[in-house]
């Protein structure tokens, strides 16, 4: 009701394409176009591979990959909640300091984890299997659950080319992580009210998609509000990192952020200039990246596709509303940024109306998520899979 | 406390641990302690975190005062005290119109010591307003230096104020090292710090114009973390690490002094009133 009444204070706003700056056009065709090509991850081979997609799906989904069968990749990423788990701070094995994310549109994504641990999907989607608090389980249980199973190993040579039992307990576990980012790959995003927008705006016609409400809220993004600064893009995001001032301590000390991500990405065998990565030509930013002092207590500028959908907020859960969000902004503790840091951010002191208005443009980010679903011709000469 | 005996104790890094260069026990100028600092982490905390870091001296100011005072109290062979000019965080702009400020630094001089006053936020001509021009009097009164963090014509509006004044150049403000040398050539009691900065040194190797000006000038360079939010803490230990390491590029009496020896004695010489 109050978004119907906000719309029918506006009604007489913007409606028209001339009511559009060039600079602000400008802004917001940088803002798509949606979808997105899809593009294959060099570093993997098997990305975007029909086999592979499949088989990753069904690891997505397999228990096997923790300790005592507890805990899928889907438990945590769920299907039904974006891919995400829709709690601030899930528990696994242990108790976890960091939000668990959405796992919406990661094709087009270069830095994985809130502090950018990883510079691919493939290495990020390890990292939980053996992490004790998440699935706890160890390098031998995966490979002699897998290498027990010879519905799994059938599949495997068939996707792969290789012999699972002709490789080591380390290496089974790299082709696990890139058929589970080959699945994940797919789980993407669909076209959204602002998407239609902005078509609308760049061919010069009628701007019906978007209400009065979310134009004025668009208007502030891309504005006075300076939100496309970092969530920039077709994805909402410039894909990197930054301080926004939000707490991070944790239970046990801080969370260093990008700061020990970029300590961990360069240092990692699993990144795109290790021996795994299928493409050393494609970790060319990886390869000259510098540790900076601002990096401490960085985290990812997440998309904001969907954002709606997935709360709460912030690499700590610590926000639980969108509502929330935009007060944090709002209010901005300039005292917790240094002076020389990160100079974009300053409070947005919003009236209420602007905050609605912003609210209800970030409303219209949402759309249906879609993912690979269950191929089961795919593999018609291996065994039937348990279960 | 030697470098056997913190090993033995546990208390270096890993980095320290695992590095083939001697240890080095640095002199961190720029800590602050404010009170969402101390109230995360408390007085003896904190202490660990600096001692773990391997630290010989640190400068502290905070806003407020109770802070610093409650370091020093805690810590007198390791704490250098300086006397921030806020009360609490969120001042950093308006502190230089405030005259109630000059009242109370100067209540706080009389009764505690301090090696310097600041860190302090000023541009420009900001600079000559009143109370900026009573802080740079009581330096010199009490034998402080001035921590000032500001451009370049503020460092010269100071100086304008009284060439005799001691001045530590906060981040170097922030400038190349064309400037920040220039400055030092002009100003001789000036000093700068490097906190917040990572433009000198990339993966371990100094840039060739700062190495230029560290061999130059090897008397008047400083380093300091800046914990200027209470989460900052836990990186002193990670920024000292990461210290040693561009240091070692130098030759070994420069890295010493820019490591401790220039803030050992400034500490020294605005302690030995």
């Amino acid at each position: 009701m109050m978004r119907l009444l906000i719309s029918l204070l506006f009604t007489c706003g913007l409606a028209a394409a001339s009511d559009w700056s060039a600079t602000e056009r400008a802004f917001v065709q940088s803002l798509g176009p949606w979808p997105q090509a899809a593009v294959a991850d060099a570093s993997n081979r098997l990305s975007g591979d029909v086999r592979a997609i499949e088989l990753g799906r069904q690891l997505f989904f397999d228990r096997r990959l923790s300790a005592n069968n507890a805990l899928a990749c889907a438990d945590c990423h769920r299907p039904d909640a974006q891919f995400a788990d829709g709690i601030a701070l899930n528990r696994g094995f242990g108790a976890l300091a960091r939000h668990t994310p959405a796992l919406l549109n990661l094709s087009q994504r270069y830095w994985f984890g809130w502090g950018g641990e990883n510079d691919n999907l493939w290495a990020q989607s390890m990292r939980p299997i053996l992490t004790p608090e998440e699935m706890n389980a160890s390098l031998t249980q995966v490979s002699e659950t897998l290498r027990q199973d010879d519905a799994f190993a059938c599949r495997f040579q068939a996707t792969t080319g290789l012999a699972l039992q002709t490789l080591d307990e380390q290496t089974q576990l790299v082709w696990i992580g890139k058929l589970l980012a080959a699945y994940q790959e797919t789980i993407v995003t669909g076209r959204t009210a602002f998407d239609t927008f902005r078509d609308q705006l760049l061919q010069g016609q009628p701007l019906t998609a978007l209400n009065a409400s979310e134009q004025a809220g668009l208007k502030l993004f891309i504005g006075e509000g300076r939100c496309v600064f970092c969530h920039s893009g077709a994805g909402f995001s410039n894909g990197e990192f930054g301080d926004i001032g939000v707490s991070f301590f944790t239970a046990s000390g801080v969370d260093k952020g990008r700061y020990a991500g970029i300590q961990s990405v360069t240092r990692s065998p699993f990144n795109r200039l290790g021996a795994f990565s299928d493409s050393i030509a494609s970790g060319s930013r990886t390869q000259h990246i510098q540790l900076l002092h601002r990096n401490w207590g960085e985290f990812r500028v997440p998309s904001l596709r969907n954002v709606a959908d997935t709360a709460p907020y912030m690499h700590n859960g610590s926000v639980e509303t969108l509502a929330e969000v935009v007060d944090f902004y709002s209010e901005l503790d300039e005292e917790r940024l240094h002076t020389d840091g990160e100079k974009i951010l300053r409070p947005l002191h919003l009236s209420a109306p602007e905050k609605q208005n912003l609210i209800a443009f970030l409303q219209s980010l949402s759309a249906p998520v879609s993912a690979a679903t269950d191929q089961p011709d795919l593999f018609q000469n291996c065994p039937q899979a348990a279960g | 406390m030697k470098l056997k005996q913190m090993l033995a104790a546990g208390l270096l890094g890993l980095s320290a641990l695992a590095g083939a260069s001697p240890f080095m026990e640095l002199v961190d100028t720029h800590i602050h302690y404010s009170h969402d600092a101390w109230e995360r982490t408390p007085p003896p905390e904190a202490i660990r975190l600096l001692r773990l870091a391997g630290l010989q001296k640190a400068f502290v100011s905070s806003s407020s005062d109770q802070g610093t005072q409650m370091l020093y109290a805690e810590a007198p062979d390791l704490i250098v005290p300086v006397l921030r000019p806020y009360r609490k965080r969120g001042e950093i702009s308006t502190w230089f119109r405030d005259e109630t400020v000059i009242p109370m630094l100067e209540d706080l001089l009389e009764k505690n010591t301090y090696a310097g006053i600041g860190e302090f936020h000023i541009y420009g001509d900001d600079a000559n307003m009143p109370v900026i021009r009573r802080v740079v009097e009581l330096a010199q009164q009490y034998h402080c230096f001035l921590h000032l963090h500001g451009d370049a014509e503020a460092v010269e509006n100071v100086f304008k104020q009284d060439p005799n004044a001691t001045i530590l150049w906060a981040h170097s403000g922030f400038e190349g090292p064309a400037v920040v040398s220039q400055m030092l050539a002009r100003f001789p009691n000036l000093k700068a710090d490097l906190a917040f900065r990572n433009d000198h040194a990339f993966q371990g190797k100094v840039d060739a114009q700062w190495r230029e000006l560290f061999l130059k000038y090897p008397d008047r360079i400083m380093v300091g973390t800046d914990t200027f939010a209470p989460e900052r803490w836990h990186y002193i230990m990670d920024h000292a690490d990461w210290t040693r390491e561009w240091l070692k590029d130098l030759p070994e009496s420069v890295a010493q002094k820019i490591g401790y020896q220039n803030g050992l004695d400034l500490a020294a010489w605005a302690l030995n009133k």
